[in-house]
C-alpha cells in the first residue's frame, strides 16, 4: 500500500539532491538541473496532497501552472547561459566573477 | 459530466461579474498584444512606434484603475483569487508611473536604441511585468500570487539580459536568473506545504488559517519560510540580498531603476497584505512576525553599513536600496491592521526618488562616462541641473527636510512609535532605534555625491557626449514633486 508518506518522502529526496546540485554550483546548467529537480519535488507534493482535495483539485491546477513556469523560466536562463558562454568562454559559476565587492 | 452543466453557467456568470475589477489588466494584455505587432509593423516606418503604444498603454490602464467604471469591489473576484481593493489600485497606480518612466529614460538610453535587436521587444516585455506586478499587489491566493511573481521575475531576467553587450551585462543576468529560479522553486516547495496542511490556496480564507492552527507550529513556521524564501528574492531583503549588489552595478542603468522600484513596491502591498490576512493569535504566525522583524532590523543595517564602503555610484544605490527595504518593512510591520496610508505615502515617495537617482545616474554616465563617484569630481558646474536635482534626491532618500523623504521616514517612525505603544512589542522599539540609526550612516555615503560634484575640483575637463536632454526634465519634475510633497503631504494623504 503505497500512502501519502511515501510520496513526500520521494519528494523531499528529490528537493534534497535539487538543493545540493544548486548549492554545489559546478555548471550552471547543473544549477538549472538541481532547480528543476526541486520544481518536481513540489509539483509531486502538490499532487499527492491535490488527492485529498477532490472538490476544487487546487493541487492539480497548481501543479499544471507550476510545470508551464518553470518551462518559462529554463527557457529564458538557457538563452541567458549562451550569452554568458559568448562573452566568457566558461558556464562555471565561480569562475565569472567580475563582479563583487 | 452532466450533473455539472448548470454548474458551468454558474461559474462563467461569477467569470463574467469579476470581469470589470481587472479591467487594468486587460488593457495592458491588448497593449501587449498589440506592441508585438507593433514592434514587427508600424516600427517600420515610425521609430517611436511601440514606445508611443506601450505609453498610451500603461496611460489607459492607469486611467481605468483611478476612476473605475464600475464601483470598486470591496470582495475577492474570480474565485477568491485577486481583490482589488483601495490598496491594490494606488500600487497599480505606482507601478504605471515606475512602468512609464522606465520606458521614458530606455528610450532616451543609446545603448538601447542603437542596439540591434532594438527596443519593441523590451516594450513588450514591460506591458507583461506590468500585468504581473498588478497582480501580485492584488493576489489573495498562494496560485495567483506564485504566477505573477514568476511573471515578474521571468521579464527581469529577459530585462536585465536583454543587452547583453558586455561580459557584466551577461554575468549580471545569469547571476539573477540563477538566484531567483531557486528561490522561487524553494517558495514553491514551501507553498506544496501549505496547502497539504490546510487543503486551501486562498490565504484569506478563514479554513486557511483553523487549518494552520491546527498543525504543529514548528512545521508550519519551517513551511512558511521556505515561502518567505520567495518573497525575500523579490524584495531583496537580509539574508536574500546577495543578488543585488552584483545585479543592479551589472545591468543597464535603466533596467537597474526599474528593478530597484516597481517590484518592491508589488512586493511590499504583497507582504502588508499576507500580514493582514494572518490573525495574530497564531504560534506560527507570531514566530513569522519575529522573524520579519529580524530581518528588517539586519537589512536596514547590512544595507546602510555596505553601502559606506562603495565607490561605484549604483553599487552604492543597491545597498541604499537594500537598506529602504528594511524600512518599508518596519513601514508594513508596523501597519499590520490594513491602513495602509503610511506605507502608500513611503512608496510613492520612494519610487519618485530611486526612479530619479537611477535615471540621473544613467544620464551622467551617458554625458560623461563617469560610473563611480570619484569620476563626479568638479561635474557639478559641468552639469548644474542634473547634480542639483541629484542632491535634492539624495537628501530626501536620507530624510532630511523639507523634502518628502523626511515626511515619510517621520510617518513610519510615528506608526512604529504608536505600535509600540499599543503592544509595547520591544522589537517595534529596536526597529525604531535601527532604523534612526542608520539613518545617520546613510548620510555619510549620500553625502560623497554632492562633495565630489561641488566642492572638489578635477583635474581634467571632461568631454561631454550629446544626449536628449528629456531624462534631465522628467527628473527635474520628479525632483520638485518631491520638494512640494515635502511641504504639502497632504496633496497624497488624502488622494483614495
Amino acid at each position: 500500500m503505497i500512502t501519502i508518506t511515501h510520496f513526500l518522502v520521494v519528494g523531499a529526496w528529490l528537493f534534497s539532491i535539487g538543493l545540493y546540485a544548486v548549492l554545489a554550483r559546478r555548471n550552471a546548467i547543473l544549477v538549472l538541473v538541481g532547480i528543476e529537480l526541486m520544481i518536481n519535488a513540489a509539483i509531486l507534493n502538490l499532487v499527492a496532497f491535490g488527492r485529498y482535495d477532490s472538490s476544487l483539485y487546487g493541487g492539480q491546477a497548481f501543479a499544471l501552472f507550476a510545470i508551464v513556469l518553470a518551462a518559462a523560466a529554463v527557457a529564458v536562463a538557457l538563452a541567458i547561459i549562451l550569452n554568458v558562454y559568448k562573452h566568457h568562454k566558461t558556464v562555471n559559476p565561480e569562475d565569472i566573477s567580475d563582479l563583487k565587492d | 459530466m452532466v450533473e455539472l452543466l448548470p454548474d458551468i453557467s454558474k461559474k462563467l456568470d461569477h467569470i463574467l461579474a469579476g470581469l470589470p475589477g481587472i479591467l487594468p489588466e486587460m488593457v495592458l494584455a491588448a497593449a501587449f498584444i498589440a506592441s508585438i505587432f507593433s514592434g514587427l509593423l508600424v516600427d517600420r516606418w515610425w521609430k517611436h512606434g511601440t514606445f508611443a503604444l506601450t505609453l498610451t498603454g500603461i496611460g489607459v490602464a492607469a486611467w481605468c484603475s483611478a476612476w473605475p467604471l464600475a464601483p470598486p469591489y470591496g470582495g475577492n473576484l474570480l474565485f477568491g483569487m485577486v481583490m482589488p481593493d483601495g490598496l491594490g489600485q494606488s500600487v497599480r497606480l505606482l507601478t504605471a508611473l515606475v512602468c512609464a518612466l522606465f520606458a521614458v529614460a530606455v528610450n532616451a538610453n543609446p545603448d538601447f536604441t542603437v542596439h540591434r535587436k532594438r527596443t519593441a521587444d523590451l516594450y513588450s516585455v514591460l506591458l507583461a511585468l506590468h500585468i504581473g506586478l498588478n497582480l501580485m499587489a492584488m493576489a489573495t491566493n498562494w496560485l495567483m500570487l506564485f504566477v505573477a511573481i514568476e511573471m515578474v521575475s521571468v521579464g527581469s531576467y529577459v530585462l536585465v539580459g536583454y543587452l547583453a553587450k558586455t561580459r557584466q551585462h551577461t554575468e549580471a543576468a545569469m547571476k539573477y536568473v540563477l538566484f531567483g529560479a531557486a528561490c522561487s522553486a524553494v517558495m514553491l516547495y514551501g507553498l506544496s506545504f501549505l496547502y497539504g496542511f490546510t487543503g486551501q490556496l486562498d490565504y484569506t480564507a478563514a479554513a486557511y488559517h483553523d487549518g494552520l492552527n491546527a498543525m504543529p507550529p514548528a512545521l508550519v513556521t519551517v513551511a512558511l519560510l521556505l515561502v518567505f524564501a520567495g518573497i525575500g528574492f523579490k524584495l531583496s531583503f537580509v539574508p536574500f540580498h546577495f543578488w543585488t549588489p552584483d545585479v543592479y552595478q551589472g545591468a543597464p542603468t535603466p533596467v537597474t531603476a526599474f528593478l530597484s522600484t516597481a517590484p518592491k513596491i508589488a512586493g511590499m502591498a504583497m507582504l502588508g497584505r499576507i500580514l493582514h490576512a494572518s490573525p495574530v493569535d497564531s504560534a506560527a504566525l507570531e514566530n513569522l512576525h519575529l522573524i520579519l522583524i529580524v530581518a528588517a532590523a539586519a537589512t536596514m543595517l547590512l544595507g546602510n553599513l555596505a553601502a559606506l564602503r562603495q565607490t561605484n555610484v549604483k553599487r552604492m544605490m543597491a545597498y541604499s536600496s537594500i537598506g529602504h527595504t528594511g524600512f518599508l518593512m518596519m513601514a508594513v510591520l508596523a501597519y499590520a491592521s490594513g491602513e495602509y496610508t503610511v506605507l502608500l505615502f513611503y512608496l510613492a515617495v520612494y519610487a519618485l526618488m530611486n526612479m530619479g537617482v537611477f535615471m540621473l545616474a544613467d544620464y551622467i554616465e551617458g554625458r560623461t562616462g563617469a560610473d563611480d563617484v570619484d569620476g563626479y569630481r568638479g561635474l557639478g558646474k559641468v552639469l548644474p541641473l542634473p547634480f542639483v536635482c541629484f542632491v535634492i534626491l539624495l537628501v530626501s532618500l536620507t530624510g532630511l527636510p523639507p523634502t518628502a523623504g523626511f515626511i515619510a521616514k517621520l510617518l513610519v517612525f510615528s506608526a512604529a512609535f504608536s505600535n509600540w505603544q499599543l503592544h509595547g512589542d520591544p522589537g517595534m522599539m529596536a526597529l525604531l532605534i535601527i532604523g534612526a540609526l542608520t539613518t545617520v550612516i546613510s548620510l555619510f555615503y549620500y553625502f560623497k555625491v554632492p562633495l565630489n560634484a561641488f566642492l572638489r575640483k578635477s583635474s581634467r575637463t571632461p568631454g561631454l557626449r550629446p544626449l536628449p536632454a528629456v531624462t534631465v526634465w522628467v527628473v527635474a519634475l520628479l525632483s520638485a514633486a518631491v520638494l512640494l510633497l515635502g511641504v504639502f503631504p497632504g496633496w497624497l494623504m488624502t488622494a483614495p
